[in-house]
């Protein structure tokens, strides 16, 4: 079976199933870069604060994504680690302007690069410099200096700019993370 | 017990319950798969159910095993399968008490009960309430406000009903929903309906107004729905039972109106609700009993035994309107459906003549194996008000229930035979020789050791005083040989209560006890030894403190005084006296909890742990400035209320009485929405020889809040200064406020007061009652210690009845009638009344009244006291 279901992955013809997790601070943009990957008329008009987590599926060249949508409130920001366990790749918003709170990003994001399920994995991390668009944020080469990024050797990581609003920079980012990821399905047992 | 049956009986039927193997850690195993990425949801399905069949044969899960099944389960949201996603929701519901930070999944809660999907949204709204609490509420408040309205009645019932179920953690969140409960009152839905007129009465119910105005609409507008139709009734019937005057008939002709109601669930539920009115007429009854004899002639099982409950319970209040029915229960009797039979024949038991008792019994031995324990009890209970009332059938009786009393059965039904034939042996001492030896014979094959040990208990108590008492030794001896430890300990207090009464028997006992020393349990080792030594002495008063009189004392006191006490160590030894006494709840409070507990409607747990009034207040009071220097509370009084009812401020008082001191709590409402009082005090004109030691009072009482002021006097020396009357007016700053915030408008305020009515200080408010085990020995053993003794006769005017009398002198003193003496038998001309009681600062009293009825009554009162100043004041205080 195994061998068969490799080729067929591989032929593209079964669509595979990954998970993947969305984090950042609260009001990062998460689950407006999560909406804006949903078809036309699965997304949803208003977007609130998550309370907790909600699950969403989309699909991007033959790879069916379900995306943990994390809560970024402080006091849920320790349930993550609970969806650490299977997922395939991670996906980091940071609010680029919101720079007096880079330093709680820097923060989280080392908590969980220390975590025993993230660790020593290889999982694709792509971190989205959100916001953008508004006259304050700073550049992604600026964000990637202050979280220390160049630190990370033993997974494979991206950062983009993106506007989550008009959906600027949502794609390129996806596109190297759906890379990234079939790459690692490919080689691993399923 | 019937589970286990049950059980059994499936495995003779060969087929079989495929969870009946399974074990907890093996399911929990299974779970993970839960967290695999490609769901396979009818093995998920499978497993879930696994785990919810668990829990529900009360399987529990440790909260790390709950939070990690529970956040595996969390990751199934991403299957699209209706039904593996449905019984997520009934996981989630049943693990929201026991595992960790279940608010992880209100958003993907929230995102089902507003999603298109119609098959999730109702579940997910009652999975979403399971998991909400208090602050959490705001954050879904507005998805519930619009599933209430939702067009969908499964979605609306289902909000309704939760937010019902979250008033018990966020009453006044819910509150804000009136307008969208309201709106649903008006839904073409009968579950709909039904379910809004519960939200909306609950958000109301504190306001008796707005409850009022509720129903006199609704009961305008003829509801659709006929179950909102029964519950309207049931708030009437509430209404109508809290109505101090029966002036406003509108609420009682709508309940009658029910009864021509089209529905047979209406019609049932205004006939049950007339005849349990407390207030109900003869002549008001008729129409509702007629209701009745036609459903129990009905071809549907289900109304005829409704209709025969409801006769059987109101039987004994209402026999004359029961006994219309007779010829119907009569062709009851038979009924192939052996509960409705059973409920007949007690019916007809209860309000039958004594000669049918006999016939009646027959029938119901025919079938009494048959039926289920449930109903077994209503028939014990049929005997037992038949052994009351009819004390010359009491062999007929207590052979039956002997007979009973051998059959198999479960706890709840032998206890309730046991105490059958022990009020029997109360009631009448002709049946006590004959209920001793059924028990005895009882106890020796009793599987119950709560039953076992209430009986000897008993034994002890009423063996001693029987012609024969040697005879119940053997019986008592073998438990001490055969049973458990609990049961052996009982035996030995038992068996002890004869040493100390019977002087023949003595030397026995102590032999028998000087074996049970030997006993391997510590208990019954320590019972034997503490025993054995008193009765050595022969000392007839150390028997009357230290065997025949057990510890008077409230034992949640007890320990608090003791943690108190070792909290704060002195040089003091502790002082048992320090300790509040038990109290002997009265008729009125005993019926208040029975009265709460068929209370409509009752969310949560109904049943209150009992603590006495003065254990609820010490807590409150324990905070007030000064009060730990007054000692213990002794006695608090009942609630006495200040004001008419309907006024602008309502007061009500409760006198704490303490060894030397009066703590006065004046409990006050505002009932005005437009003002704030402040710094409200209540200015009294206490009776001579009362001095005031402080005031304390409330700072701020804003509208319909509760807030209490209070005084603390001081009591005179003098005895009989201390009962008088005080004057006492309400005194407080004014504020005018904006009614919908509370705020108050200005800064200033001005002085005002309200006049209330006057405070009366009695004796009952310094005695504390007390229950006698055995009050001819106490009586005895009082003139042997050397009490005072004090006479008078007195002739009482103003009493024609014998009942009047007893009634008045028992509220008077605050002394507790022993022995049942309160209940003065039918057509006596004589009654001799029992009390005892202790005034404060632990001094006893003990009274006997003997009541004589010839042209009025003459009484002749006689006062045992260690005391001669209280055994006079009590003397006085008759006259
Ligand atoms: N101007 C601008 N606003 C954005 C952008 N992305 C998101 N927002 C806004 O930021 C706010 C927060 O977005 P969310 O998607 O709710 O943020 P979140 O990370 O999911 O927040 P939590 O669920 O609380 O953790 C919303 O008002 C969005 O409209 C962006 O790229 N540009
Ligand atoms: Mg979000």
């Amino acid at each position: 079976m195994g061998i068969f279901q490799k080729l067929v992955s591989f032929l593209g013809i079964n669509k595979k199933e990954v998970n993947i997790l969305v984090v950042g601070l609260n009001n990062s943009g998460k689950s407006t870069i999560v909406n804006h990957f949903k078809d036309g008329e699965n997304k949803t008009h208003e977007i609130v604060p998550t309370v907790g987590f909600h699950i969403e599926k989309f699909e991007n060249k033959n790879l069916s994504f379900t995306a943990f949508d994390m809560s970024g409130h402080g006091r849920y920001r320790d349930l993550w680690e609970h969806y650490y366990e299977d997922c395939h790749g991670i996906i980091f918003v940071i609010d680029s302007t919101d720079t007096f709170r880079l330093i709680v990003v820097k923060d989280e994001l080392d908590t969980l690069l220390q975590h025993p399920h993230i660790r020593n994995k290889k999982i694709p991390l792509l971190f989205f410099a959100n916001k953008i668009d508004c006259p304050n944020a700073l550049s992604s080469v600026k964000i990637a200096a202050s979280l220390g990024l160049e630190r990370i050797m033993d997974k494979p990581w991206h950062i983009s700019c993106s506007n989550a609003i008009t959906g600027h920079g949502l794609h390129e980012g996806v596109e190297w993370l759906t890379q990234e990821v079939r790459q690692i399905v490919a080689t691993k047992k399923y | 017990m019937s589970s286990f049956k049950r059980d059994k009986k499936e495995e003779e039927d060969g087929g079989g319950n495929p969870f009946q193997n399974i074990e907890k850690t093996a399911v929990l195993q299974e779970a993970r798969v839960f967290n695999e990425n490609l769901i396979n949801a009818r093995k998920c399905t499978q497993i879930l159910t696994k785990i919810l069949y668990l829990l529900n044969q009360g399987e529990q899960l440790g909260s790390t095993e709950a939070t990690e099944v529970f956040f595996a389960m969390t990751k199934l949201f991403q299957s699209k399968d209706v039904i593996l996603r449905r019984m997520v929701y009934l996981g989630i519901k049943e693990l929201s008490s026991v595992a960790n930070d279940v608010i992880i999944v209100t958003s993907s809660l929230t995102k089902d009960m507003t999603g298109k999907e119609d098959l999730y949204r109702a579940a997910a709204i009652r999975a979403l309430c399971s998991i909400t609490d208090a602050t959490m509420l705001q954050a879904i408040e507005r998805y519930m406000k619009q599933a209430i309205v939702d067009k969908n009645p499964a979605v609306s019932s289902a909000a309704l009903v939760s937010s019902l179920h979250m008033t018990k953690i966020a009453y006044d969140v819910i509150k804000r929903w009136v307008n969208e409960a309201q709106e649903a009152v008006n839904s073409d839905n009968v579950m709909v309906q039904y379910h809004a007129l519960g939200v909306l009465y609950h958000i109301r119910k504190s306001d008796r107004l707005a409850v009022t105005k509720l129903v006199a609409k609704l009961t305008r507008m003829s509801l659709k729905s006929p179950y909102a139709v029964c519950l309207l009734i049931r708030i009437a019937c509430k209404l109508l039972e809290e109505e101090d005057t029966a002036n406003d008939s509108s609420l009682f002709d709508f309940i009658e109106s029910c009864l021509r109601h089209k529905s047979e669930m209406v019609t049932y539920e205004a006939a049950h609700a007339i005849v349990n009115l407390r207030k109900t007429t003869s002549h008001e009854l008729v129409p509702a009993i007629s209701v009745l004899q036609l459903f129990c002639s009905s071809p549907k099982p289900a109304l005829r035994f409704a209709a025969v409950r409801t006769l059987n319970q109101v039987a004994i209040s209402h026999p004359a309107a029961v006994t219309a029915c007779n010829l119907d229960l009569e062709n009851l009797i038979t009924d192939s459906n052996r509960s409705i039979a059973t409920l007949a024949i007690t019916t007809l038991l209860k309000t039958g003549a004594e000669s049918s008792v006999d016939r009646l019994m027959k029938q119901i031995a025919t079938f009494v194996s048959e039926i289920s324990d449930e109903f077994k009890v209503v028939v014990v209970q049929a005997i037992r008000a038949l052994a009351l009332k009819f004390p010359r059938k009491h062999s007929v009786l207590m052979n039956f229930l002997s007979a009973m009393l051998r059959d198999e059965g479960g706890l709840e039904y032998k206890a309730s035979i046991a105490d059958t034939i022990i009020t029997m042996i109360e009631d009448n001492p002709e049946a006590k020789e004959a209920g001793l030896a059924h028990l005895c014979e009882f106890i020796e094959d009793c599987e119950h050791t709560s039953l076992a040990v209430k009986i000897l208990h008993l034994l002890g108590k009423e063996g001693p005083r029987t012609k024969q008492p040697s005879r119940y030794i053997r019986f008592i001896y073998n438990r001490v040989i055969l049973e458990n430890p609990t049961v052996r300990a009982a035996a030995v207090s038992a068996m002890s209560q004869f040493g100390a009464l019977c002087p023949d028997l003595l030397e026995n006992i102590l032999v028998l006890l000087a074996r049970c020393q030997m006993d391997t349990d510590d208990e019954v080792r320590d019972r034997a030894t503490y025993y054995s030594h008193i009765l050595k002495q022969k000392d007839q008063g150390l028997y009357e403190s230290y065997i025949l009189q057990p510890l008077q004392i409230s034992i949640p006191c007890l320990e608090r005084s003791l943690r108190e006490y070792l909290e704060a160590p002195s040089d003091t030894p502790f002082d048992i006296k320090s300790v509040p006494l038990a109290t002997v709840p009265t008729e009125e409070e005993k019926q208040a909890t029975v009265q709460k507990t068929e209370g409509i409607l009752t969310i949560g747990p109904s049943k209150p742990i009992p603590v006495s009034r003065e254990e609820n207040y010490t807590e409150r009071l324990s905070t007030l400035p000064g009060i730990q220097t007054l000692g213990p509370l002794f006695k608090s009084s009942e609630i006495i209320e200040l004001t008419e009812s309907e006024t602008e401020y309502v007061v009500r008082c409760v006198k704490h009485c303490y060894t030397k001191h009066m703590v006065l709590q004046f409990d006050c409402i505002n009932t005005l929405n437009d003002v704030l009082l402040e710094n409200v005090r209540i200015q009294l004109d206490p009776s001579e020889g009362y001095i005031i030691l402080s005031e304390i009072p409330c700072s701020k009482l804003p509208y319909n809040e509760l807030a209490s002021s209070y005084v603390i006097l001081q009591m005179p020396e003098d005895l009989p200064s201390c009962f008088g009357t005080f004057g006492a007016v309400l005194k407080f700053i004014v504020k005018d406020c904006d009614p919908t915030t509370g705020l108050p408008e200005t800064d200033n305020g001005y002085d005002d007061e309200y006049i209330l009515e006057n405070l009366e200080i009695t004796l009952g408010d310094h005695i504390q009652r007390l229950h006698k085990i055995n009050w001819a020995a106490a009586w005895e053993a009082a003139a042997a210690r050397g009490y005072i003794e004090m006479e008078d006769t007195y002739s009482l005017s103003s009493t024609n009845t014998l009942e009047e009398a007893v009634k008045n002198i028992v509220q008077f003193l605050g002394l507790q009638p022993q022995e049942r003496t309160d209940i003065v038998l039918e057509g006596k001309t004589t009654h001799t009344l029992l009390l005892a009681g202790v005034f404060r600062g632990g001094i006893e009293v003990l009274v006997r009244t003997k009541l004589a009825l010839a042209d009025g009554i003459t009484m002749q009162l006689t006062v045992r006291s260690p005391d001669s100043d209280i055994a006079e004041l009590i003397i006085s205080a008759v006259g």
